[in-house]
């Protein structure tokens, strides 16, 4: 029973990876020219308007900007060598991203440093959390509330048990009733 | 005497008011007397009064074109219709702010009107914080930004409201907008309040919670309709370009997020006080920042409307409230002790926290990619721009992240989930995921990264959907019809299920925000009349243009036939206005017509006389789904929202509220060893169990 239902995980994942490395295989993003176009037009910014880039701005130096990409792609130069050739002409300012090098890559590291630093402090905060638990709760030993949920599973349909979780749920729900609850704990 | 005159007079009363509250609700507080609190409160009402005095006498002045009030002078003119004269109150800079101390006041009217309802030992306080902001805001309108300020001369008429904003946008977006940014303001003064009163036990937070729900759903609303405006005005064909004050609107709103789940963590396991602290003064204080963004032009950005030299007065009260705020929360720590027992991350808590961490690293990212531009002027002396690439890069995973433990949290149960019961949650909504993804290609979606965002999406889709199918069939076999049971389901445990709706709604909004990111497809043509030019399977004949004149302004229409497949599905008529006042910024007329769910959005770029024009076309799949998903957004924060019924009741609508969680604890209690078989009663029924 167990077995079969890994097998079916198994495969499930198996198919899922296999659609999407086929999807990433087959279909190499970027393809036409068009595209290509649009693509560097895109990292840079219509130098007349307002928060627009070249390759959305319907400006006339936009439109002309657009064409010496397509020319320069035309004539075989990469994506970054164009970047590269408007940066020199109009200045860093006219790159809309943050390039991956120099002072530029500060954009980009900053934010990835300091979600994996935020994981790294969940990561001590949980564990100094569980360390504060065991005079309670002991986790190494087998936990006893696991226990009482897999014997209440095997013991009763799927239904129940939901229904019972759902209703200890509810109940917990909502701390505006909870002192009421409380007083009719009392009345009783 | 003018009727701006009375404006100024109520703008000095309502500073009088303010500080006599401020003085008595600190007295009060000190020396314990009811009486003075009653003051300090009526004096709260006292400032709203005069507030929307002033605030009607400027309407008024508007209405009744006194050109003689500068401010008037320059954002209205005699050709306006009357509801953007109305509306042109909030349109400038001076205005603007005096919505936001108004709309303070009103807010804190409310508070003082429903403070028995809030812990009685933090109500001084609260006033006395409300009242400290107001005065800011109030010292600020009566000297360096007033918007009663008289000219010497009257003009015969005046500049009038930017056309951009002469929208129907204009009457909704922004007082949304600006009331969302100071609605944060009210959980922000519980919990200074909380900090200074000392009383940091969960009580402030209970009371805090409708409020937050309610400054979250003002500024979703807000966001959605600013994201709306601009797709319908702009004619780029997008709704949102990580402008500098667009991420401004979005830090308060991601803060608040982050708050109202991580809230929950507290109510139900005392974990996360100061964290939780933090959170509510980081909301408040992102939105003063918010506001300081937009004024100072500190930061370029395309709604830079209101330069002025009132950004350093906005960054002064933005630094007080940061060192007050630090300073308190610092002195109050050793008062926090932690209660917490954590047992396991595999746990609702655990996807609380795992929610919380996303969303402080889509602040933080968000946050650095605006602020990038001076720190690298700082650091280079060359000005980078971080545009919308980065952004989208940097914070689209995280979304998505996000997306995903919304997904997971709800399978979780509290404390901790052993592997069976996680797996037998998990398995249906990770099929669709599954069944999403292996069908995506075969319907043509070959870009991996759109697949596994729409995968992502079906399998936090089928979560819900399927946490309310069981909810509903466990009452269905109580012998409630279908439809009942989702309606009494929802209608009793609102917070939940207003959650889940919440997330059904970003669900359907992140569809769109992948299907417009992925597979908009655009097109640009110069035509003469008679040619046609076509993308994606539609086709647009263009037949010309014309012109028409209006009162104060003069319209240019393109015509174009739209064919789908060879078949002829309307006639759009893509234009530009121009303002008499206005003349070099002329207006789009955007026509987008949906089709299903995709949008056809044609743009007139340029003409020439009556027989050539430059058009373009966007192709924008799944964009309906974005306000569709807004608006369920919204229908989920206000049944979350919504008040439950109290004592004064009928009690046939209170009890039953009770009664199913009355027989679980008691049930719980009773016979806690065995797997209890709590049958959920209709209401009657319950009722009767109740009593008995």
């Amino acid at each position: 029973m167990k077995k079969r239902s890994l097998l079916i995980v198994i495969a499930v994942i198996a198919i899922v990876a296999a659609v999407w490395s086929f999807a990433m295989w087959h279909n190499p993003p970027r393809e036409t020219l068009d595209q290509r176009v649009q693509d560097v037009a895109s990292q840079l910014i219509c130098p007349v308007c307002q928060g627009e880039s070249v390759a959305s701005s319907p400006a006339t130096i936009a439109q002309q900007m657009r064409a010496v990409i397509r020319q320069q792609l035309q004539a075989g130069q990469s994506e970054a060598q164009v970047i590269q050739y408007f940066k020199a002409r109009y200045g860093p300012q006219i790159v809309w991203t943050p390039q991956w090098q120099g002072f530029d890559l500060m954009a980009w590291l900053v934010p990835i440093a300091l979600l994996l630093v935020g994981v790294v402090i969940l990561f001590y905060v949980l564990r100094s959390w569980r360390a504060a638990v065991p005079t309670r709760d002991p986790p190494a030993a087998p936990a006893p509330g696991d226990d009482a949920d897999a014997g209440a599973i095997n013991r009763a349909p799927t239904d129940d048990v939901y229904r019972e979780q759902l209703e200890r749920e509810l109940a917990a729900e909502d701390p505006i009733f909870a002192p009421r609850r409380t007083t009719g704990m009392e009345a009783r | 005497m003018h009727v701006s005159d009375i404006g100024v007079l109520s703008l000095v009363l309502a500073l009088a008011f303010a500080f006599y509250t401020i003085i008595t609700g600190i007295l009060g507080a000190r020396r314990r007397s009811p009486r003075l609190v009653e003051s300090a409160r009526r004096g709260v009402l006292a400032v709203a009064f005069f507030l929307i005095t002033a605030s009607l006498s400027l309407i008024v002045s508007f209405l009744i074109h006194d050109f003689g009030v500068a401010y008037v002078a320059h954002e209205s003119n005699l050709a306006m219709p009357w509801y953007y004269t109305a509306a042109a109150f909030y349109g400038g800079q001076e205005g603007s702010l005096l919505y936001w101390g108004l709309m303070l006041s009103v807010f804190s009217a409310i508070f003082a009107l429903t403070a028995k309802r809030a812990p009685a030992a933090l109500v001084p306080y609260i006033l006395v914080t409300l009242m400290c902001i107001e005065t800011f805001f109030i010292l600020m309108l009566l000297t360096v930004s007033s918007p009663f300020v008289r000219l010497p001369v009257a003009p015969a008429d005046g500049i009038g409201l930017n056309p951009l904003l002469e929208d129907p946008g204009m009457l909704i977006h922004p007082p949304m907008l600006l009331m969302g940014y100071m609605s944060f303001s009210i959980p922000y003064a519980f919990a200074v309040a909380a900090m200074l009163s000392g009383k940091l036990n969960s009580d402030w937070l209970r009371s805090i919670r409708r409020w937050t729900l309610a400054s979250w759903s003002i500024q979703t609303t807000g966001l959605v309709l600013g994201a709306w405006w601009a797709y319908h005005v702009l004619g780029w064909g997008g709704y949102w370009s990580w402008d500098p004050v667009e991420n401004a609107a979005l830090f308060p709103w991601l803060a608040a997020t982050a708050f109202l789940h991580s809230t929950m963590v507290q109510e139900r396991r005392g974990m996360l006080k100061v964290w939780n602290l933090f959170l509510i003064i980081a909301a408040f204080a992102l939105s003063i920042f918010g506001t300081f963004e937009v004024r100072s032009g500190l930061i370029s950005s395309v709604h830079s409307f209101a330069y002025s030299d009132i950004g350093g007065f906005f960054l002064a009260f933005l630094a007080i409230i940061v060192v007050f705020s630090t300073g308190l929360f610092i002195y109050r720590l050793p008062k926090m002790r932690p209660e917490q027992e954590f047992d396991s991350p595999v746990s609702r808590e655990g996807a609380f926290l795992l929610n919380n961490l996303l969303l402080l690293g889509i602040i933080f990212a968000t946050l650095w990619g605006t602020l990038f531009p001076l720190i690298s002027q700082a650091f280079t002396h060359q000005t980078e721009t971080v545009g919308p690439p980065f952004y989208n890069s940097v914070d689209g995973p995280l979304f998505l992240a996000l997306i995903l433990a919304m997904g997971l949290g709800p399978l979780l149960a509290w404390r901790r989930t052993s592997m069976r019961v996680l797996w037998r949650n998990l398995s249906v909504p990770a099929l669709a995921a599954a069944a999403c993804a292996i069908i995506l290609p075969l319907f043509g979606v070959f870009n991996v990264w759109a697949n596994v965002g729409f995968s992502v999406c079906a399998f936090t889709a089928g979560a819900v959907i399927y946490e309310l199918w069981r909810g509903v069939r466990v009452r269905h076999k109580h012998g409630e019809a279908y439809h009942i049971a989702l309606f009494t389901l929802i209608g009793r445990y609102r917070q939940r299920y207003g959650g889940y709706i919440v997330h059904l709604g970003l669900v359907a909004l992140a569809l769109g925000v992948i299907g417009s990111f992925f597979f908009q497809t655009q097109q640009d043509a110069v035509l003469k009349p008679g040619q046609t030019m076509s993308i994606v399977g539609y086709q647009f004949k263009y037949f010309g243009n014309y012109e028409e004149t209006g009162s104060g302004t003069d319209t240019v229409k393109a015509i174009l036939q739209v064919w789908s497949n060879g078949q002829y599905e309307g006639t759009v008529f893509p234009g530009r206005v121009f303002y008499q006042n206005f003349a070099n910024q002329p207006v789009s007329l955007i026509s987008i017509t949906t089709y299903g769910l995709t949008d056809v959005y044609v743009y007139l770029a340029d003409w020439t006389g009556a027989s050539q024009a430059t058009i373009r076309v966007f192709i924008n799949p799944l964009v309906p789904l974005i306000w569709l998903g807004g608006l369920i957004m919204l229908i989920g924060g206000i049944i979350c929202w919504w008040p439950e019924k109290r004592k004064r009741g009928t009690g046939a609508i209170n009890r039953p509220l009770r009664a199913p969680q009355n027989t679980a604890t008691r049930e719980k209690r009773e016979q806690a060893p065995a797997a209890p078989r709590v049958p959920i009663l209709p209401a009657q029924q319950g009722d009767q169990e109740a009593i008995v």
